[in-house]
């Protein structure tokens, strides 16, 4: 009888489970309220509105140079922002925006030395605070990491504390390594050729490190969770939304990211140099916490522990956590076991 | 088959998804190795070359026939969009100047005023 209502059922179900994915772009995505407060080329610096704001240091999140920013605002009850503004924390936050053509020329120069620097600066004028938190994921981390190891004139001395998410700084044991490290692999050539690399084809890398599981697992477990009549359209289809948006990686930046990360480990060797200045980790003093994920495929653990070795941070904390390189601090059970502790973390070292 | 879930053991339903399941998890292991070896690494890098050649020839065959037909091409909006991107650039810097200048001569303002 059970087989038979299944059968029965399956026209339905497939209905529905082709509705979710052809509507996934309906998805509402960075749905708190926000004013745009600075703008240079394409990055835009956002303020969100509260009227809870009780702590006085601002947080500046700053995401990587791949997919979107909205990732740390993804759905009402999902959000990391909403969450933060609740607990009370004036929330600031930079967007890449959408990398073009024009953009080829943009390396991790610009990005550390000019946008993350000025958006800086910008998040202090408009909060009236004289320091800040900066808080990066994943590449955002890895510029955040690099601008406080900045040689220079001491402007890191404004970040007071600094969070880490899933960060990765020497990625040379990856599978990444293993596709793009080798000689044989010309990414200057490559970014020449594009000039900025198109946002679909890093997501089919990302996607190809696990290609079952992205490729069909996902879909199929979809369909599954459809027939069983467990699916949430509303955790899904935001999450999905934000996998397909992908902009475009300027090809300077990315073949400077290839040879940062993936070929010499620099970074973490301390021969990393923007504009004539030396980029050195041990120059970190900030309060400093790092979240790690145990299943992080994208940047894996091993790629971020040489950060404990370099830091001259007294104040360091290591939360590491069951959980992938986005689901642990996007995935629906961050509210309950991740965000609290950042919370908490943040409220120890945001009073004056 | 109901009888036999109702004793409380797995049906042939759940197992024949478990026996699914456990497939497409070897599946996926040997996939992910596969992806982790050097000479997959090796026939991707050269794929990508290719497309990027062969976007770049597109690229720019469109751009001369534009070019040909007096219209201006993706390269020459590009080129504007540049131009414009480094006047942007310029105005940020002069922005942030007489935004510290201001902020000095307020500062000097509340000293003297103080004083």
């Amino acid at each position: 009888v059970n087989v038979l209502v299944r059968i029965a059922r399956a026209p339905l179900d497939a209905l529905e489970l082709a509705n979710i994915l052809l509507t996934t772009d309906d998805a509402v995505l960075g749905a708190t309220p926000r004013d745009a407060v600075w703008t240079h080329r394409a990055t835009t610096l956002y303020r969100y509105r509260s009227s809870l704001r009780e702590h006085p240091i601002p947080l500046l999140l700053v995401f990587a140079l791949i997919n979107r920013p909205e990732i740390f605002d993804l759905r009402p009850g999902g959000s990391l922002v909403e969450f933060l503004i609740e607990e009370g924390f004036d929330v600031f936050l930079v967007d890449w925006g959408y990398p073009d053509e024009e953009d080829a020329d943009m390396g991790l120069d610009d990005y550390v030395c000019d946008e993350l620097h000025w958006a800086i600066r910008e998040t202090l004028r408009c909060s009236g605070a004289d320091e800040l938190t900066l808080v990066g994921w994943c590449i955002g981390a890895t510029l955040c990491a690099m601008y406080c190891g900045l040689d220079g004139d001491g402007e890191q001395t404004a970040v007071r504390n600094l969070m880490l998410l899933t960060m990765p700084i020497d990625g040379r044991s990856s599978t990444y390594a293993s596709w793009v490290g080798s000689p044989a692999f010309d990414a200057e050539r490559i970014a020449e050729q594009f000039r900025v690399l198109p946002g679909g084809m890093v997501d089919i890398a990302n996607k190809l490190l696990k290609p079952v599981t992205n490729f069909w697992t996902s879909y199929r477990r979809l369909g599954q969770s459809v027939a069983d009549g467990s699916a949430r359209r509303d955790v899904y289809q935001p999450m999905a939304r934000w996998i397909a948006d992908n902009p475009n990686f300027p090809g300077r930046a990315w073949a400077e990211w290839i040879a940062l990360m993936y070929r010499d480990g620099a970074l973490a060797d301390g021969r990393t140099r923007l504009r004539g200045r030396s980029v050195d980790l041990r120059r970190i003093e900030q309060n400093l916490l790092v979240v790690t994920a145990a299943a992080d495929h994208i940047a894996p653990r091993e790629g971020t522990m040489p950060i404990f070795e370099l830091v001259a941070s007294h104040d360091v904390t290591h939360f590491d956590r069951a959980g992938g390189h986005i689901g642990l601090i996007a995935g629906s059970a961050a509210r309950r076991e991740l965000w609290p502790d950042i919370a908490a973390w943040l409220v120890e070292r945001s009073h004056e | 088959v109901l009888s036999v879930a109702d004793n409380g053991k797995p049906t042939g339903e759940d197992q024949l998804r478990a026996l699914y399941e456990q497939a497409e998890s070897a599946t996926a292991q040997a996939m992910e190795d596969v992806v982790a070896k050097r000479s997959f690494g090796r026939m991707l890098a050269m794929a990508t070359e290719n497309v990027a050649a062969l976007t770049r020839m597109t690229a720019d065959l469109a751009d001369l026939t534009l070019r040909n037909l007096r219209i201006a091409s993706r390269a020459d909006i590009t080129r504007l969009a540049r131009a414009l991107g480094r006047t942007e650039d310029k105005l940020e810097r002069v922005l942030q100047e007489i935004e510290s200048l201001r902020d000095e001569l307020a500062a000097e303002r509340s000293k003297s005023g103080a004083r």
